[in-house]
């Protein structure tokens, strides 16, 4: 006797591949999308030149290397350098005494120089850049 | 005599509609691209207790070879500033934020003029951080 085998469905409904698509695409776009968007705001007061600078008050000045601080000429490490500059900062009143001065070499990357005015801006430290000029000169 | 009207067949083809929503996806991705920074490549530096800014006027993004983009497009650090002062125009305060992107490993040399840069156009500096749990 001969049996008839059954005839599967093997065809998948094409009705629903929109469907996968559209919910894979979905998928990838909301992957692809997760940005972050969550930071530091800075305030910066705006460069002004070397004269007016001398009629200010002392500011602190943070020099900034690969991987150290040097907070008025002494090397320090982040712990340390939380401590100094909060107590450098903790007796000034005026808002034109808690300027930092911060100097950066070439080689400081950017997580450092993150954290280090991170540090001074949670002592209450009002951020500076001192950024060397470079001039050009023409000897004859 | 009465002369039955032949009943055409208006059904949409089912099996098209997975392209079509998958080409109209594609173009609409494409576009979008074109005027944002997501294919910038940059890694964040980490930090603490970060904030979402409240607008997002400008964006600047110095990605991991070093070159600067604004608004997702390459430009000079030099003109940056007044790339920016245009872009910013009259904008009132806490109306001028910039979205500032850098990689992690780029060194003062490269971000510092273009702090500065932001600083001169009245740009409201928001740097993006990736967030990091605080160690005791």
């Amino acid at each position: 006797m001969n049996l008839k085998r059954t005839k599967l469905l093997v065809e998948p409904p094409a009705t629903a591949t929109s469907d996968i698509a559209f919910i894979l695409i979905v998928f990838f776009l909301i992957c692809a999308s997760v940005e972050p968007d969550k930071g530091r705001a800075q305030v910066l007061p705006r460069s002004e030149p070397e004269k007016e600078k001398d009629k200010q008050s002392q500011t602190i000045e943070v020099e900034l290397t690969r991987t150290a601080v040097i907070l008025n000429g002494n090397p320090l490490t982040a712990e340390r350098f939380a401590r100094a500059i909060a107590l450098k900062l903790a007796d000034k009143t005026r808002d034109e005494d808690k300027i930092v001065a911060v100097k950066s070499r070439k080689e400081v990357p950017y997580s450092h120089w993150m954290q280090v005015t991170g540090i001074i801006e949670d002592a209450g430290g009002v951020i500076t850049l001192q950024i060397e000029e470079e001039q050009t000169v023409t000897v004859q | 005599m009465i002369v039955k009207r032949r009943q055409m067949d208006a059904t949409i083809p089912a099996m098209a509609m997975g392209d079509i929503a998958f080409l109209l996806l594609i173009f609409f991705v494409i576009l979008a691209r074109a005027r944002d920074d997501s294919h910038l490549q940059w890694k964040p530096a980490p930090g603490q207790e970060l904030t979402r800014p409240q607008t997002m006027n400008a964006s600047v993004v110095i990605d991991k070879y070093n070159v600067t983009h604004l608004n997702g497009r390459e430009i000079p650090t030099v003109i940056l500033g007044e790339a920016l002062k245009k872009l910013l125009g009259e904008n009132p305060a806490g109306r001028r934020t910039v979205m500032f992107k850098v990689h992690h490993e780029v060194t003062a040399v490269y971000f510092e003029p273009v702090i500065e840069a932001i600083s001169e156009a009245g740009g409201e500096l928001h740097h993006i951080l990736k967030e990091e749990k605080k160690t005791r």
